[in-house]
């Protein structure tokens, strides 16, 4: 057992966090989370020694906030220092680390302990494979995929509060000209029961509406392939499962045009039922799936919405 | 002059790899080396600001069993020149050893205004080579660019994160990475190829480095790799669209996983 910092930018992340070490145990936690979230009721039952909180945390560039990192590992000595595998994060640790002279893994989606060696697991070789890293040296920093892990409960404990403030942008470097916030939205995505999905199948934005028709019939959440967020820009980085977004586990997953390379099966990979509606019967998501649809969704689409609006209105 | 370094390296060829039946490893040893997709991007980025600003892109890459022939596709495709170092000992190399490797190598060759790499590697996915050059070499980093600009001495890059773009700017040089939608690589032509068996590749031995044991001794180590498999059912309903819904909708309430 180790002394823990868990880094998060909220308290589903910071609960993640904690179950995610929990596996391994911890001798001391200590977490750095927003200011905003020191008045939440739950953080008391998490375990912590003591709390570190910044202004506006989200905001912070990732080279101030690796300093303040690598300072708390120096000042506090934790063996592993935890994060959620967001792109920031993934960045502010490798810089931390790389100030440490630490190694750091991305995308953690598993630890343990093997004959007494700290052993962590992560996708490899485009997500198609894990790889599992032994630790050679202490501290080590990870980013943990959120896979909608929850600790199990704990007694209430007081923690103590260090407020750090906001971090300041050093002079000479670099310098945010603009930003640009996409609608949020995505963070439902981990806890939707159904979530149907979008891919290059479509051929134009607006008939996206057909998957949105589809989503509202089934309760579900939407979400999208890569080139639906990144390329055309037709729904926020939010909504894109796979290996360099979110890694979802629903209980119904609906693909609609998605081809299912390894990059996006991997996050999706835990679902319990996955439904794929693509008219080349050759894509790769046909063999990935429980049920395979080989049509056209702009046929297909359409009289799934009819035949469940007859069954709602015959269940009255 | 504009003097850009782009960072590659050769990865197996995930699309035809093999795996072991009874272990599940990848069968790495038999696997088809070429350049990373990403880099690929990372390289056409570079190219593109050659032929509007003028200048000179040199393609850096550190690892073991290094092809040659794989480098010289960075050159087809409009790379001037190559320096990498090949060396039994960075078989095992971690995210800090090649971030060390690297950010040296670079520092050697010359002093680069732009330096580009991938956000993360095609094989290892870590994310972390970018960052990890910025604090080795104290110059500032720009993660997942979606588009890059020069402008004289200034870079203006703008990046894509889970929640907001941001375009920020900074002096020269700069670290950026590149996301797979900053550019679209060419495909060589027949010529370039041609022109590339002539341009100067380097190979630089480690050792000429100076680097302390230290900076070379990895910190994780690989103790074994799988492949995942996953086993669905593969139910093809076949039919109309209308009889193929039915069916579908049928089985999913059996399953429980909608209302019924």
């Amino acid at each position: 057992m180790r002394p823990v910092l868990m880094v998060a930018g909220d308290l589903d992340e910071l609960l993640e966090l904690r179950a995610f070490i929990d596996l391994v145990g911890a001798s001391d936690a200590k977490a750095l989370i927003p200011e905003n979230l020191l008045n939440d009721g739950r953080l008391s039952t998490l375990g912590l020694s003591r709390v570190y909180s910044i202004e506006a945390l989200d905001e912070a560039p990732a080279e101030a906030l690796s300093t303040t990192v690598a300072e708390l590992v120096r000042r506090d000595g934790p063996g592993i220092v935890v994060a959620p595998s967001k792109k920031i994060f993934r960045e502010v640790f490798a810089r931390a680390a790389q100030n440490l002279s630490a190694p750091c893994v991305t995308d953690c989606v598993g630890i343990s302990l093997v004959d007494d060696r700290l052993v962590v697991d992560r996708p490899f070789l485009g997500g198609g494979y894990i790889e599992r890293l032994a630790v050679r040296r202490l501290p080590v920093l990870l980013t943990v995929q959120m896979q909608g892990r929850r600790p199990s409960a704990r007694k209430e404990e007081g923690f103590e509060a260090v407020r750090l403030g906001r971090l300041s942008v050093e002079e000479g470097t670099l310098r945010r000209v603009s930003v640009e916030r996409s609608a949020r939205g995505g963070s439902e995505l981990g806890k939707a029961r159904v979530v149907v999905s979008v891919g290059r199948g479509f051929k134009r934005r607006e008939d996206l509406k057909l998957a949105e028709e589809l989503a509202q019939l089934l309760e579900a959440e939407l979400a999208c392939s890569r080139p639906i967020a990144s390329d055309l820009g037709w729904m926020p980085e939010e909504k894109h499962v796979g290996l360099s977004g979110k890694w979802i586990s629903p209980q119904l997953y609906i693909a609609l045009g998605i081809s299912g390379q390894v990059q996006h099966m991997v996050g999706v990979r835990n679902s319990r039922v996955i439904v794929a509606v693509n008219n080349d019967a050759s894509a790769p998501i046909h063999k990935e799936a429980d049920y395979s649809i080989p049509l056209d969704l702009y046929k297909f689409v359409p009289a799934l919405i009819q035949v469940l609006r007859e069954r709602r209105s015959r269940a009255g | 002059m504009t003097v850009i370094h782009v960072f590659v390296k050769q990865v197996p060829d995930i699309s035809t790899l093999e795996y072991d039946q009874s272990s599940l490893a990848p069968r790495l040893e038999k696997a088809t080396q070429r350049l990373g997709e990403i880099d690929l991007v990372a390289l056409e980025a570079a190219v593109r600001i050659k032929e509007s600003l003028g200048g000179e892109v040199v393609v850096l890459s550190a690892g073991s069993g290094v092809s040659e022939l794989v480098l010289r596709e960075a050159l087809a495709m409009g790379a001037d020149k190559c320096f990498y170092v090949s060396d039994e000992r960075l078989s095992r190399a971690d995210s800090w050893v090649t971030a060390n490797v690297l950010s040296r190598l670079s520092r050697r060759v010359g002093s680069p205004d732009l330096l580009l790499c991938g956000e993360a590697s095609s094989d290892e996915g870590n994310y972390q080579l970018g960052p990890r050059l910025s604090e080795a070499l104290a110059i500032p980093c720009v993660t997942h660019a979606v588009k890059v600009e020069l402008d004289g001495n200034v870079a203006r890059v703008r990046r894509a994160l889970e929640d907001r773009v941001e375009t920020l700017e900074s002096a020269l040089p700069l670290i950026v990475t590149a996301s797979l939608e900053l550019a679209t690589p060419r495909l060589p032509s027949l010529l370039m190829i041609r022109a590339a068996s002539r341009k100067p590749l380097t190979r630089i031995e480690l050792s000429e480095l100076g680097l302390s044991e230290e900076l070379v001794k990895p910190l994780l180590e690989r103790v074994s790799a799988r492949i995942l498999k996953t086993t669905r059912r593969n139910i093809v309903l076949q039919g109309e669209p209308r009889e193929c819904a039915e069916k579908l909708v049928e089985s999913l309430a059996s399953e429980g996983v909608i209302r019924a």
